[in-house]
């Protein structure tokens, strides 16, 4: 049976790492999906939610629905998009009594895309090979809104010659928090410094996550130290793209 | 809290603290312990998260009864001979803590820690009425003698190395320690803190829990130093949240377990007090009054006002000794009597928004805070809360609202959103060399501190039409 | 308007359900405590470093001032003691001892019977009365619990009397400690620095 699903792609993997979305739909092909990118999309709101604008929210709430209601599921390349859609456009819907049956039904066929590969598809990578030493990063929203962590390692087990070294602190947050990092940029440096360190300290040749704006906040501080850790979206190992640039190397 | 430090503002504040690595040290030292101390003592727990829930369910069942189970309270206080006093404002229950002093003839006072003290105010106006306070915690008495105000809600001296305390020991102890440990240091303070307890007229205290059902209230230290402030003095008084009800001992008893294991990771504190009346006939001690007062100071608001889920919170200090940003900043640069982000959710409701509207934006929604909170606050979501009072307010920064409200406008407009984005690649593309750019106009807090990666030359909508189309 | 009014017609509602507040009390998550062994699950807790007590045991309460002298003597204590005017103590001989019945401020030793012991934490419960004053268990140096075997039970649940309550009702549950400077534990903040448990095998007259 083929699963049609939606992809949302997110305004970030759309603005600065297209290849995240292509990796996410070449391993969700290789799954068995069938796979659209509807037109309709743009941002899910998260920064007019996250800094107190609900309308804006609201309004970018609606039109998301409106795009990604008509698929059997949506997918989404990052644990903190799908956890709007999931967790909180049923709360901005709260009372209203027209718009939120319609979010809670996008938000229940709404996944990040390791947590549908691995739960729902049932999917591991084959013939999938890449050697090196890596390193994961829980990003907050997908762990905790979303309870992803079991599901991209269990995916990335399926990727001859990866193996793995544990991060300190693999938990904790990377100081990103969206309009944060540039609001308090001097609280989210210490923070990222931080994680940094302790990046280097795992000795990994590549940094993990499901997330691209923690990853491009941790890749950034990385290379600004001059640490020779590679970046990548776990996706895009996955989907056999390792071999690829990481974040910040030219094409 | 030095002037200068009152009237700077929340950054100022954050990057004095961020500079001072002498501070980072220090808290590392205690909340870093503190978290590991926690995750061991639940991990040993059967089942916490169910003892979450109930310890949430518990706390919301008083809220929603709280003025009936106020007036048990009070029948049973009033019938153990205890006196009860309400207060709707902070200088109400100053004024009457002022008043029984007064009365009680009382040239010093014993306090026993108590946050709600120090939200009200109570050393300031005690000072102002002329009236001797030693603070008898030892963290209290550290932060008395600096002059400072608490930096945590468990550790109040956390911010202090043990150099500074040896310091000020020395200058204002009457015979100071002389080997420099800490434990010589605590000696001193036990032999200067000792008389001074036992002389005074007045103890005040905080209650931890008031027991609806018998009318005591509950205290917990692990120096004793709330039953060696209690006791010897003439006069009880106890300043309390009217939140801290709880309808029986059996309730209490659950969320004292909850409360030592989230604060210190103990299954317990050393001592657990519970006091019912004063003095009674044949008693070799005890105070011959006790007065409870029952303050308000914003609660009902904040139950009527959206913040019922915060009354739940039992101070254990949990969410401030996980939080990324607290573990940078300390406690002093939140500016308000509670840190973290149970204090930056409380903070507006007592300074009011529009002082302190930076402490719920200061903040990356991670959420570990809720994870930990023993009562289940949806902290993240009470602060997004504040984010968007702020902003419906009108209190966010004009450039924050026009940019926002710019991005907002194009986003809603798909057709012209993929123009923009195209556009802006291309832009970020000539700002960039060897994949990363260093300077980015209107990011530059980003690229102060770290590099962004340079955009793909077309954005993924781009592509993938393109892919498409052959 | 009076506070009180005025905070009590803030929070007007429907009377709190009785059932209702004792239903969160069903089945309440407890630490794990093996009831057939009380007494070794109470002493494992009582070693702990967090309460730190000394333990001992003697077969009947006639066997205390040995007890208490043997304990004062190993920590180079005078048999010196702040004794409760408490008539189960009455059958002791205390000729031994230095006794006064009031703590003084620098108080060496104290000595209190424990009402129950709870093995779930190793706690100590006591209660005031006429005969147990509060203040000498919190002043002394070294405080010495007398508590029967058979009073251990196993969760605090057991801790609470019912009906009317006594002045005060309290839990001791180890010695006195602080961690205020850096984090660090130390013994002895403010009260006392020893606590040393002696457990009576026969039931107190």
């Amino acid at each position: 049976m083929t699963r049609t699903v939606a992809l949302f792609v997110t305004c970030l993997v759309d603005l600065m790492r297209p290849r995240i979305g292509f990796a996410a739909i070449r391993a969700l092909e290789a799954a068995g999906c069938e796979v659209v990118v509807p037109e309709g999309q743009t941002c899910c709101g998260q920064p007019a939610l996250n800094s107190g604008d609900r309308d804006h929210a609201v309004a970018l709430a609606k039109q998301t629905i409106e795009a990604l209601e008509p698929y059997e599921a949506v997918v989404v390349p990052s644990g903190s998009c799908a956890g709007t859609i999931r967790c909180h456009y049923p709360e901005l819907f709260e009372h209203d009594a027209v718009w939120l049956p319609r979010a809670q039904a996008v938000a229940g066929k709404t996944f990040e895309v390791m947590a549908y590969l691995d739960e729902v598809c049932g999917w591991r990578p084959e013939g999938v090979a890449l050697d090196a030493k890596a390193t994961y990063h829980d990003s907050c929203s997908g762990l905790r809104e979303l309870g992803i962590k079991a599901q991209p390692r269990r995916l990335l087990k399926g990727i001859d010659g990866l193996h793995f070294a544990p991060l300190k602190g693999e938990e904790t947050c990377c100081g990103f928090g969206g309009t944060f990092c540039v609001k308090y940029p001097a609280i989210s440096n210490a923070i990222v410094g931080e994680k940094a360190d302790a990046i280097d300290a795992t000795g990994a040749d590549l940094l993990l996550a499901g997330d691209l704006g923690c990853l491009m906040n941790m890749a950034g501080k990385l290379n600004r130290k001059g640490s020779k850790v590679r970046a990548f979206h776990a996706i895009e190992l996955i989907a056999g793209m390792g071999d690829g640039p990481a974040i910040g190397e030219e094409a | 809290m030095s002037g200068a430090v009152d009237t700077a503002t929340f950054k100022e504040r954050a990057d004095m603290a961020l500079a001072d690595r002498i501070l980072k040290v220090a808290v590392e030292r205690t909340a870093g312990t503190a978290e590991t101390k926690r995750a061991v003592a639940v991990d040993a727990f059967p089942d916490f998260e169910a003892a979450r829930d109930r310890a949430a369910a518990i706390k919301d069942h008083v809220v929603a009864h709280l003025g009936a189970y106020l007036e048990e309270f009070e029948a049973n206080a009033i019938a153990a001979g205890a006196k009860v006093h309400w207060a709707s404002t902070a200088d109400e229950a100053c004024r009457i803590v002022i008043d029984i002093c007064k009365a009680a003839g009382a040239k010093s006072v014993a306090r026993s820690k108590s946050m709600l003290g120090e939200e009200i105010g109570l050393p300031h106006a005690l000072a102002e009425a002329g009236i001797g306070r030693v603070e008898t915690d030892l963290a209290e008495h550290i932060i008395q003698l600096a002059d400072e105000r608490p930096s945590h809600i468990i550790w109040p001296a956390m911010h202090k190395t043990r150099e500074q305390v040896s310091a000020l020991f020395k200058a204002k102890h009457r015979s100071p320690h002389e080997e420099e440990t800490i434990a010589a240091m605590a000696e001193s303070a036990r032999r200067e803190l000792r008389t001074q307890m036992l002389g005074a007229d007045v103890g005040i205290s905080g209650a931890n829990f008031l027991i609806a059902d018998t009318g005591a209230i509950c205290t917990v230290t692990n120096e004793g130093n709330a039953e060696l402030s209690l006791v010897p003095p003439r006069v009880h008084i106890v300043t309390a949240g009217i939140e801290k009800i709880v309808p029986s001992m059996p309730h209490a008893i659950h969320m004292l377990r909850m409360l030592a294991r989230s604060a210190t990771g103990a299954a317990l504190t050393q001592y657990t007090t519970f006091y019912t009346g004063p003095k009674r006939a044949g008693d070799r001690d005890g105070p011959e009054e006790m007065h409870i007062v029952l303050v308000d100071n914003g609660r009902t608001k904040m139950r009527e006002e959206g913040l019922a889920e915060m009354l739940r919170c039992i101070r254990c200090g949990a969410c401030m000794n996980h939080c990324v940003v607290f573990r940078q900043i300390g406690g002093h640069a939140y500016g308000g009597t509670y840190p973290g982000p149970m204090g930056a959710v409380l903070t507006p409701v007592f300074d009011g928004l529009k002082q302190s509207r930076d402490l719920a934006s200061a903040c990356t929604l991670n959420g570990k805070c809720q994870e930990v909170c023993p009562v289940r606050i949806p902290l993240p979501t009470l602060l997004k809360g504040w984010r968007e009072k702020s902003w419906r307010e009108g209190l966010e920064p004009t450039s924050m609202r026009w940019g926002l409200g710019l991005w907002a406008w194009v986003a809603r407009r798909p057709a012209l959103y993929r123009l923009g984005t195209g556009v802006a690649v291309r832009a970020m593309q000539m700002l960039g060399k060897k994949g990363w750019i260093d300077r980015l106009p209107l990011a530059g807090g980003w690229t102060r501190y770290r590099d962004m990666p340079k955009p793909a030359p077309q954005t993924f909508m781009e592509q993938y039409r393109k892919e498409r189309r052959q | 308007m009076s506070a009180r009014d005025a905070i009590l017609s803030r929070l007007k509602g429907v009377a709190p359900d009785k059932a209702e507040a004792e239903a969160l009390l069903v089945a309440p998550e407890q630490p794990m405590v093996d009831e057939r062994a009380l007494e070794a699950e109470f002493l494992a807790r009582l070693a702990l470093p967090s309460v730190s007590a000394s333990h001992d045991a003697i077969e009947t309460i006639a066997d205390l001032p040995a007890a208490v002298a043997r304990y004062l003597e190993a920590q180079g204590e005078t048999p010196t003691l702040c004794l409760p005017p408490d008539p189960r103590l009455n059958g002791c001989d205390w000729s031994a001892f230095t006794l006064h019945d009031a703590a003084a401020p620098d108080e060496v030793a104290a000595l209190a019977i424990a009402r129950r012991g709870i093995a779930e934490t190793g706690s100590l419960v006591f209660e005031t009365a006429p005969c147990a004053p509060m203040l000498p268990n919190f002043l002394a140096l070294h405080h010495i619990v007398l508590l029967p075997v058979r009073d251990i039970v196993a969760h605090l649940e057991a801790a609470p009397l019912t009906g009317a309550q006594p002045r005060a009702h309290y839990w001791i549950t180890g010695v006195s400690g602080t961690t205020d400077i850096e984090g660090t534990y130390v013994r002895g903040a403010h009260g006392p620095r020893f606590l040393h448990v002696i457990l009576l095998r026969a039931p107190v007259a």
